[in-house]
């Protein structure tokens, strides 16, 4: 067998060594009339209708709205792990529509960092490795990784667990080695889903801190699905949705 | 791929009694296979001579039971033969057996002279060559057997007579090697000195003869057999290897019989691996989708699940050889007296390294491709 990482894209440099540059003002995130429909027991189920949703590149943007609303299914479509029913998702130039499994892998690897609520850290790796993970894809050279996994755990303020499994690091720090994993490959945008829905309230500042920080030292586009208004206002903008569709946020671009 | 083995390690230690229990069911499953595999070469180690090798065997083409005539040495050492052969000896098969029935090994009566030359693979030194010739009670012991049996050079030894009446009082003189424990355990002693203890009757079982070439292998057949024909006492004059396959002949469809067996074994590692491999991937729904969240491929999610169900049988299959060798092949341990030695092959040791591979693959092929083809989003929606 061919070695399939051998072709997989390798990251520009790491999240710490490119801070921000220029406000070079371009939409990371094209989403554009989709619809999603669910069927269950060959019964459609409309989750989404005729979504149109542009981020731009270093924007931090908060996605709001009631359970069931479909958010879990945006976000997914934007990080092409699901399909659109129709409708054309573009991000950082891809158009996702017509990508063979492989290329979506490859565009996950290159383009997408994704944090989820419960964190899903690989429970027999340490915090290093599981950081180390999406590089593995990468052709670094296991200097070039140690480096990088390095500098993620600096910015999230966990080198000194490094070596520490899962299960002995908290809820708040699990998160932030989560996040250091999705920060590693340097992708063109975070994506979140409830980053602090499972967190105690310090916890969930510290987060909170770290995807500011992230957003504006670093010049990382986000996409944060949160139910917390709190949380929705770490955002630079807050987009909500209803029934499938997206409302008029009211106060725009409010911290 | 190499990357990802620390992984797939990890991932193997993950439930260690699951994983302790499968590689040991595994390779105890494996023992069996290549208990069975060592037993069917030890059968068969007579039919594995090789085909280019020399030495022919004249016979009585009733069967090996009936004697020969001492006049066919005649002929035999004639002008028409040595042209095709080279040496000559005189062997029958004694089945005597030391103190106790159970204790088997094989023990001619062999002529001493020209014994070297036919037997060329064992070796014995000079000095104790001579000491055989220039002694009539002594023997020649090869040095498995005697260590087996505890025996030292300079002891007397009583073999008790099976097809014979008589129980040669025998002094052990020299102890010969061979280049394999198997040529090791056996001995030789006089046939001068069986025949004077049947009082002259000139028993023939077989004559063992050197051709001189290959071609003359064929030769010599057609010679021999052609000149006893018509006479009250017939031969067959075989090919070692063919002189062998008349013992595993006798044995029936051994091999048959085995391969049914080795594959039941292989069947039901096979089950027995999958059932463990599914119940793993059934747990690592969520990990699998999250992996291909972050980019892997539906490959590393093949190799992955393939390479820790490989892992687990081919760690049993190391268990089980490393035990197999050292009883076997290191302390010489045979598990019946059927068997003098019982020596795993290197033939042996590759079947068990492939059928583990082969049944660890197998038996993670459907988890696998279910686990590769799952949808990310069903995986981050599964609860387990
Ligand atoms: N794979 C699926 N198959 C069928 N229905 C689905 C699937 N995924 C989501 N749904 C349905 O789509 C709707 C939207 O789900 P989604 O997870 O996007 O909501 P959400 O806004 O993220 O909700 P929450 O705030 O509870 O996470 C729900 O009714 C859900 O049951
Ligand atoms: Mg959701």
């Amino acid at each position: 067998m061919s070695d399939p990482f051998a072709a997989a894209p390798s990251p520009s440099p790491s999240p710490a060594v490119a801070p921000a540059s220029g406000p070079t003002r371009e939409a990371t995130v094209r989403v554009a009339a989709v619809a999603k429909t669910y069927y269950r027991d060959q019964q459609p189920i409309p989750v989404l209708e005729n979504i149109d949703l542009t981020i731009q590149s270093g924007e931090f943007v908060a996605l709001m709205g009631p359970s069931g609303s479909g958010k879990t299914t945006l976000l997914n479509l934007v990080a092409g792990i699901d399909r659109p029913s129709s409708g054309s998702v573009v991000v950082a130039g891809n158009d996702l529509h017509g990508m063979s499994e492989r290329q979506l892998a490859a565009f996950r690897s290159r383009h997408v960092g994704f944090i989820f609520q419960f964190y899903n850290l690989i429970p027999v790796l340490t915090a290093f490795e599981n950081v180390e993970l999406p590089l593995l894809l990468t052709s670094l050279s296991k200097a070039e990784r140690r480096k990088h996994v390095a500098t993620a755990l600096e910015v999230v303020g966990l080198s000194d667990r490094r070596d520490h499994y899962p299960r002995q690091l908290s809820g708040g720090q699990e998160q932030r080695v989560a996040i250091a994993r999705a920060v590693v490959t340097d992708p063109t945008v975070l994506l979140a889903d409830e980053p602090t829905g499972d967190l105690d309230k310090r916890s969930e500042e510290e987060v909170l801190v770290l995807l500011r920080r992230l957003n504006q030292e670093f010049a990382k586009t986000i996409l944060m699905v949160t139910h917390d208004p709190k949380a929705a206002a770490s955002a630079g903008r807050t987009v909500r949705i209803e029934k499938g569709a997206l409302v008029a946020a009211p106060k725009d671009g409010q911290a | 791929m190499s990357k990802f083995l620390h992984l797939v390690v990890r991932n193997a230690l993950r439930n260690r009694l699951r994983t302790v229990l499968t590689a040991g069911g595994s390779a105890f499953l494996l023992f069996v296979l290549v208990f069975m595999l060592t037993a069917l070469t030890e059968m068969y180690a007579w039919e594995g001579a090789p085909a280019t090798h020399l030495r022919v065997a004249v016979q009585h083409s009733t069967g090996l039971a009936t004697p020969l005539p001492i006049e066919l040495e005649n002929y035999l050492r004639g002008e028409e033969i040595s042209a095709c052969a080279g040496h000559l000896i005189k062997l029958n098969w004694f089945g005597g057996y030391y103190q106790d029935r159970r204790n088997f090994f094989a023990n001619f009566a062999s002529d001493h002279k020209e014994w070297r030359e036919v037997w060329d693979e064992l070796s014995l030194p000079d000095e104790l060559y001579k000491k055989w010739c220039s002694q009539k009670n002594a023997m020649v012991v090869g040095r498995g057997l005697a260590k087996r049996l505890g025996w030292k050079v300079g002891q007397q030894v009583t073999l008790m007579g099976t097809i014979y009446p008589v129980n040669p009082e025998l002094e052990i003189v020299g102890c010969f090697t061979g280049p394999t424990p198997r040529e090791e355990e056996q001995l030789f002693f006089r046939w001068d000195y069986l025949d004077e203890l049947l009082g002259g009757r000139k028993v023939v079982g077989t004559f063992w003869i050197r051709a001189r070439t290959l071609d003359d292998v064929a030769r010599l057949k057609d010679l021999i057999d052609g000149h006893t024909k018509n006479s009250s006492d017939p031969t067959e004059t075989m090919t070692e290897k063919e002189f062998g396959q008349q013992f595993a002949a006798m044995m029936g469809n051994i091999k048959g019989m085995i391969a049914i067996l080795g594959s039941i074994v292989l069947v039901i590692l096979v089950f027995m691996t999958a059932n463990t491999v599914a119940m793993s991937a059934r747990e690592r729904v969520t990990e699998i989708a999250v992996l291909r969240t972050l980019g892997f491929r539906r490959s590393h999610i093949l190799f992955l699940v393939v390479a820790e169900s490989v892992l687990v049988t081919l760690a049993g299959a190391l268990f089980s050889l490393g035990i197999a060798l050292v009883l076997f092949n290191w302390l010489l341990l045979s598990p019946s007296p059927q068997f003098p030695v019982f020596l795993v092959e290197p033939g042996t040791i590759a079947v068990a390294l492939g059928a583990a591979v082969l049944c660890g693959s197998l038996s993670a092929l459907v988890p696998a491709i279910q686990s590769a083809r799952r949808k990310i989003v069903d995986g981050l929606r599964y609860v387990g």
